[in-house]
């Protein structure tokens, strides 16, 4: 039963495949719809279980330009078959005819490098779907629908998309999700959760309106943040819900965009932890979630994971300048090492764990930390200009766009996973964010435009775009950049700062 | 919305359920709207309507397992849910029952878990492990052996039973490694139960992190160190290492038990050498490799350049620019 007033729009179903995004609440819906690409998707399973001479798919040859890594499996191979080989041999056979583009499943056209140009159109298209309605299906996105929003705007701004056009939309959306304790839920009559208000505050900065910023009561959000702070210096997601490094991001998110006080309110409980501010602790709850591999768990004793290596860098970049708060709660050979192996070849891309196979969105999770790391390597900025020494990339930026381009792109719009994956909002908005991490430098600046000294930092990153003779892609798949740490445009990052620090905020 | 299960009963006619606001009473077109099925609109009109009253009772209960069994990714209903178990005083038996077969049918939902965490920290209900939750855990793990939410939930029921030297603990994770040694979520698991922070240290990755009193350097290592149970890891590091050289995750759990030691890696120079031969050019592990190269930074610099320069250009070259980082921090 439709429950939006006017008639209903006729849409594809991107969402037939969305796996467990790290920060959402949702599953994967059961349901598949899309049986048109499940057959078009369809390849044989030519590899060998044997465990001599494993071979790969496609022995057909490489498109011209693509160097021999990309197109061989690794150099060591242990005979020993166990499921996590299993796994991996398969990803490699699905993604060699892709690298080499040799696959018909691929657009094109190929450049000189053997790289497939961004099909851009496709998926601004696929993207404008997925923020239209959906079928009775997928109604496990229901506590989700923050994050759809964010998701379908953040791609879109990505690809040169003006969204303030729907800002009516989106604020017609966001309100009802609003709870006056504070916060925003999944939708209407949902508890509030830390990871559909750091959707709905994004949301609200990428259409960038005074009637958006407005929307949010502030006075109630702190009170509710003073009531997920711990006694060990962590959030949790919700009231009654866990605590991990995702609640961590997306509070320091939220209090230093919405320019929230950092007093902890005088009711809550952390007070009886010792803890003045909402930002106590903060920093020693994340370096125990480090793991002995170097990486950074959800919570702390946990396997090292991607995607929370990227909340907790994050965080720690909001608190202060990295350099200082990485390096002190960090142990960092160990950090670059583990960060450093989630790079595979052939497969160019990154995997958020030991052993694991890789995944498109940690095109951001991973490939999104990078450029924290380098920040605290290169030290205190000392002009408002790029720094003129600096520590330069750390990873493969052509391994990481060859994955994106060559094996992301689903031939009818969206981006995924990996080959053979239906493509969904998320991946569509992670990969595209870390492909334009990919072509751009990230650098901070001494200067931030906030009058407010809290987090000043965070508010002083600028980037520029990468050299031509940088890039294996070309100048036609530029996208704009993203602020590293608030993955929005730097200056709707920095207009909704300034607007909230120009609103009186009574305790 | 006359129409419907709830609306027919007389059980809830006492109900004014309260209608979904989707926000398009503004006149604009909500994002991303869901065509809900009738049934599911009905039963969440019905749950924010006994939600807002903060009602407990059998039939609101009932009414969370309604809506779980039509949407499990709906967090809401799960705290909702744990209330409302509690203040009725429900057997919490049959609830991790009722909750084992809802996990094993969605093997990656995230509420499943903390929601068993909440029922197991009761210490008025558990004051000791249940006899058959290792069983189910491993039954879990047979479905998807490094399912993220479930390890989460086994490292918290350790550290809140207190069960790090229980051997049914070790056992576990040694048939985990023994049906694939690649998997890094029990290393991890075990490196926990090894050399994890006990009794009333904070919950950590490593010792001694999070403390005033060290530095991040200082972090994984122990003040009190069992030699005995280091060499005995450090063995069972080495026979996992021989049957599948290049697999990560012995490696570098061998390097966390040297670090909780405050022994360094110089001593498995041997070992680590047996899978590089750079004359012959049989290089059997590129984490051996590094692992020299890591032996050699410190004094011997040109060795070291030679390892890092071995990675970079045959055996792990797309981790390059790494690499090139680590050849310029060597001292020649």
């Amino acid at each position: 039963m439709p429950t939006v007033a006017g008639k209903r729009r006729n849409v594809r179903f991107p969402f037939a495949h969305l796996k467990t995004a790290p920060l959402t609440t949702a599953q994967k819906p059961q349901k598949q719809t899309q049986k048109q690409n499940q057959n078009q998707e369809k390849r044989p399973d030519t590899r060998s279980t044997s465990s001599q001479g494993r071979k790969m798919a496609s022995q057909a040859a490489p498109h011209p330009g693509t160097p021999a890594l990309f197109t061989q499996p690794p150099p060591i191979r242990d005979p020993l078959v166990t499921e996590t080989t299993d796994l991996q041999d398969a990803t490699l056979s699905k993604c060699l005819p892709f690298l080499k583009g040799t696959s018909d499943l691929q657009k094109g056209p190929f450049n000189a490098s053997g790289v497939p140009a961004l099909q851009r159109d496709d998926h601004v298209e696929y993207l404008y779907d997925s923020l239209e309605d959906y079928p009775a299906g997928f109604v496990a996105m229901d506590s989700s629908r923050p994050w759809m929003i964010y998701w379908g705007l953040a791609g879109l701004t990505l690809l040169g998309e003006d969204v303030s056009r729907v800002h009516q939309r989106v604020i017609a959306s966001i309100r009802p999700m609003q709870n006056p304790t504070g916060g925003f839920g999944g939708g209407h009559g949902q508890i509030s959760h830390l990871a559909s208000s750091y959707a709905a505050v994004l949301s609200l900065a990428m259409v960038g309106s005074s009637d958006a910023f407005a929307l949010v009561d502030r006075q109630a959000m702190w009170q509710w943040l003073g009531r997920l702070k711990q006694a060990d210096g962590g959030f949790r997601v919700c009231e009654g819900g866990e605590e991990d490094v995702r609640g961590a991001y997306c509070a320091s998110v939220i209090i230093s965009l919405l320019n929230l006080p950092l007093d902890l309110p005088p009711t809550s409980e952390a007070r009886l932890a010792g803890f003045d501010n909402l930002t106590d602790g903060l920093g020693e709850y994340l370096s125990r979630c480090q793991s002995f591999e170097g990486g950074i768990s959800g919570s702390p004793g946990v396997e090292a994971h991607g995607a929370y290596a990227f909340c907790a860098l994050a965080c720690l970049s909001i608190l202060g300048p990295p350099e200082n708060t990485i390096a002190k709660h960090m142990n960092l050979p160990l950090l670059l090492s583990w960060l450093s192996a989630r790079q595979y070849a052939p497969e160019g891309g990154f995997s958020g764990r030991t052993n694991k196979l890789v995944d498109g969105c940690y095109s951001h999770w991973v490939g999104g930390c990078w450029p924290l790391l380098q920040s605290a390597l290169d030290g205190k900025p000392q002009s408002a200009s790029a720094p003129s020494t600096t520590v330069g990339s750390l990873f493969s930026r052509e391994g990481l766009d060859r994955y994106i381009l060559a094996c992301c792109q689903h031939p009818q719009g969206g981006l995924r996973d990996k080959p053979g994956k239906h493509a969904d909002a998320y991946h569509t908005c992670y990969v595209l964010t870390g492909l334009s991490a990919t072509q751009h430098h990230h650098y901070r600046t001494d200067s931030s435009p906030c009058a407010n000294k809290n987090f000043s930092s965070a508010f002083s990153w600028r980037s520029k775009p990468t050299s031509a003779d940088e890039n294996v892609f070309e100048k036609s798949d530029r996208l704009t950049a993203f602020h590293p740490i608030y993955v929005i445009p730097h200056q709707a990052a920095e207009k909704m700062r300034l607007w909230y620090e120009a609103e009186p905020f009574a305790t | 919305m006359a129409e419907g299960k709830y609306a027919n009963d007389p059980e809830w006619e006492s109900i004014t359920p309260i209608q979904l606001d989707d926000g398009s009473d503004s006149g604009a077109m909500p994002l991303a709207s869901i065509a809900y099925p009738s049934e599911y609109l009905e039963a969440t009109s019905y749950l924010r309507a006994v939600m807002a009253a903060n009602e407990m009772s059998e039939r609101a209960l009932r009414l969370t397992e309604d809506v779980i069994s039509l949407n499990p990714a709906h967090y809401t209903v799960w705290i909702y849910r744990a209330k409302i178990l509690f203040a009725l005083e429900k057997d919490l038996l049959e609830e991790l029952e009722w909750l084992n077969g809802v996990s094993l049918k969605y093997l990656k939902n995230y509420q499943i878990w903390h929601h068993r965490q909440v029922l197991m920290a009761s210490k008025a209900h558990f004051p000791t492990i249940p006899t058959k939750e290792l069983d189910f855990l491993m039954e879990m793990f047979a479905q998807d052996s490094k399912n993220y939410h479930v390890w989460t939930y086994r490292h918290w029921l350790i550290r809140h039973f207190k069960l790090w030297d229980l051997p049914r603990e070790l056992e576990d994770v040694e048939s985990l490694i023994k049906a694939d040694v690649r998997n890094n979520s029990a290393w991890n698991h075990r490196y926990m139960l090894r050399f994890g922070p006990r009794e009333d240290a904070p919950a950590a990755g490593m010792a001694n992190a999070g403390s005033a009193l060290s530095t991040a350097d200082e972090k994984g290592v122990l003040t009190v160190v069992d030699e005995d149970l280091v060499d005995f890891e450090l063995e069972f590091a080495k026979a996992q290492i021989v049957r599948a050289p290049e697999n990560r995750s012995p490696w570098w759990y061998a390097r966390g038990v040297l670090r909780a030691a405050g022994r360094g890696v110089g001593e498995w120079e041997g070992f680590a050498g047996k899978f590089v031969d750079t004359h012959s050019g049989d290089v059997r592990s590129s984490h051996a490799v590094e692992w020299l190269a890591d032996v050699y930074a410190s004094g011997e610099g040109v060795k070291a350049v030679e390892m890092f320069t071995l990675l970079k250009e045959k055996y792990d070259p797309i981790r390059k620019n790494y690499w090139d980082y680590r050849i310029q921090q060597v001292v020649v």
